[in-house]
């Protein structure tokens, strides 16, 4: 037993040697960032243990998670993160056998209209104005719905783009590079503030929605451009097959471009929805109170006066576990539906 | 008198760069007859064939296939009622890496013909073991070799029940181990009457299946004979030397 401890030992203080000290440069630059590193944790867990004062962050957990949606509510909120959560586990555990996955997008698409019908009420729920959504709930929110409308959007802007009637083509083109030259906070200003002005007085949206649609615009010209790298990663004979059997131009996009031009856009598009739910945190600063914005109106209040440490530390903490999650789901659904790989 | 399967008039295209593809092709293809079209490469026998199912268009001229008749401008609707009953089998296969065996070759049948799913696998697998590949149904393309995927894309072309074959070299690209098996499937086709346009290098091939040879050479068709002569006495200088060049 000992024996064979020692040999273990043995072969790790070998390893350590052979990749870390080799030359005296090797060992210096070892020894550097060790020391870096080392000086760092220290720090770090000292004000983490002993200086950082958590009671912010414990005491306004139900803030952070639905912002200032009526306290007696809350279960509404709880309720659809809860149907999220089961969703992601599922989607992550089910075996790819399995006939209940041939469901799974389907559940996935219909969590926008149940999150709808949740937050917003209206069918035997008292109602609920949208300027009380909140936290993380309207993060996600926000992130699924723009994500929901923007990906058919931006499909039909890629294969617009490649389109051969000259009218579309054009429209495409030039809406997909315009809205890529545009930064994204001004199309988020422009949504909050000009849209109202160009639609009938009478026609009222509301600020969420108001930036969903932003969102959407923004985001679906990067996802079109990503799905055309798919579209043009397909050979261009593999379309001549098909139209040498008689398939028409939308049994082709269906049945031949689109299962693979997905597959192949698939880490790029899990690209776009991380950078999404990040951007969301943008909203803050135009009057959506969402993760970003309930903490920064947490942090104006006098009793939590200078906390910004802790409160920041805890934001990225849920920003980063968010997007872990996505990630993994994102994996998980390329593993499952990549039979083979294409390219 | 029964009517041709293809009948071209006069075919002329021009690439931008002023290369003539077709240089006033006039040519028929009977019922159940297999026509080989040789020639060196660039002398437009690939772009002949592709005209003949609306891969690409010609400048003048006037074509029939299967009884339709198009023009240099023709419709989608007709073109594609061209491809329905006129299957291709490309040099460097074409499957769709996405989906199965079984789904290439049902694909079609299912959704351009409108047959039941069970009625169009029934009948891949049986053009399948036709090809001596029925175990592979299961697979995906980039699990087969060359000469299996050769063997699929035929079966594909095959599901539609097609009145003409064309074959745009169909061996090129494979080892030369694995020539012979696309090749017997070819020549068991030819036997039950398909009628066959094969462009096509293989000289044996040839001799033994063609009921014509028709010579290429810059756009233009130079000979047009049974395989006995060409092979052995062709009429033409420029057919001698070309085969003088790929017969060593």
């Amino acid at each position: 037993m000992a024996i064979l401890l020692m040999k273990k030992i043995n072969k790790l203080i070998n390893n350590v040697k052979r990749t870390m000290f080799t030359s005296s440069l090797d060992t210096f630059i070892s020894l550097f960032i060790t020391s870096i590193l080392f000086v760092c944790t220290v720090k770090l867990s000292k004000w983490f243990f002993l200086k950082a004062n958590w009671t912010v962050v414990e005491e306004n957990i139900p803030l952070f998670l639905f912002g200032v949606f009526p306290a007696d509510q809350r279960w509404r909120p709880s309720l659809w993160l809860i149907i999220l959560i089961s969703l992601v586990v599922l989607t992550l555990f089910t075996p790819s056998w399995s006939f209940f996955r041939k469901l799974l997008p389907f559940a996935w698409i219909a969590v926008i209209p149940i999150g709808i019908a949740l937050l917003a009420g209206g069918i035997g729920l008292s109602p609920v104005a949208s300027r009380y959504w909140g936290g993380l709930t309207l993060t996600i929110f926000l992130m699924m719905s723009s994500l929901f409308l923007a990906f058919p959007f931006g499909i039909i802007l890629a294969f617009g783009r490649q389109s051969k009637l000259q009218l579309i083509k054009y429209f495409c083109s030039i809406y997909i590079e315009t809205l890529r030259a545009i930064p994204l906070i001004s199309i988020l200003f422009f949504g909050q503030l000009l849209i109202p002005l160009f639609l009938p007085v009478e026609i009222e949206i509301n600020r969420v929605l108001r930036s969903i649609i932003a969102f959407t615009l923004f985001v679906s010209a990067y996802i079109a451009e990503d799905i055309r790298g798919g579209l043009q990663a397909i050979p261009k004979s593999q379309i001549e097959a098909a139209k040498s059997l008689g398939f028409n131009t939308f049994q082709i996009t269906r049945f031949i471009l689109l299962p693979q031009v997905l597959q192949i856009a698939l880490p790029a598009l899990t690209n776009q929805a991380v950078g999404l739910l990040q951007n969301t945190s943008l909203m803050s600063i135009l009057g959506l109170v969402e993760l970003l914005g309930i903490s920064r109106s947490l942090l104006a209040n006098p009793k939590f006066i200078g906390q910004y440490m802790e409160v920041y530390v805890w934001l990225a903490a849920i920003y980063w576990f968010i997007c872990t999650i996505m990630a993994l789901v994102a994996q998980n659904i390329e593993r499952k539906t990549t039979l083979v790989k294409l390219i | 008198m029964i009517n041709p399967i293809v009948s071209a008039n006069e075919l002329v295209k021009t690439y931008s760069k002023g290369l003539i593809a077709l240089n006033n092709i006039s040519m028929v293809v009977n019922k159940k007859e297999v026509l080989v079209v040789m020639g060196p490469s660039g002398s437009g026998k690939s772009t002949l064939i592709r005209t003949f199912n609306g891969l690409e268009s010609f400048d003048s001229g006037e074509l029939e296939v299967v009884g339709i008749t198009i023009g240099t401008d023709p419709e989608d609707r007709k073109v594609r009622e061209i491809r329905k009953r006129v299957g291709m089998v490309f040099q460097q296969f074409n499957l769709f890496p996405h989906l199965s065996i079984l789904e290439n070759i049902t694909l079609a049948p299912i959704q351009v013909q409108r047959k039941n799913r069970i009625e169009a696998e029934d009948h891949a697998m049986e053009l399948l073991s036709q090809m001596g590949i029925e175990k592979q149904a299961k697979k995906y393309p980039i699990q087969l070799s060359g000469g299996e995927q050769q063997r699929v894309a035929i079966a594909r072309s095959l599901a539609v029940n097609p009145e003409l074959l064309l074959f745009d070299e169909p061996t090129s690209a494979l080892d030369p181990e694995r020539v012979n098996e696309v090749l017997d499937a070819m020549r068991k086709l030819a036997q039950d009457g398909m009628t066959m346009v094969v462009v096509t290098h293989e000289v044996s091939f040839a001799k033994e299946v063609a009921d014509r040879v028709v010579f290429m050479d810059s756009g233009k068709i130079i000979e047009t004979s049974s395989p006995n002569v060409f092979f052995n006495n062709a009429k033409e200088e420029r057919s001698r030397k070309f085969l003088n060049q790929i017969i060593k």
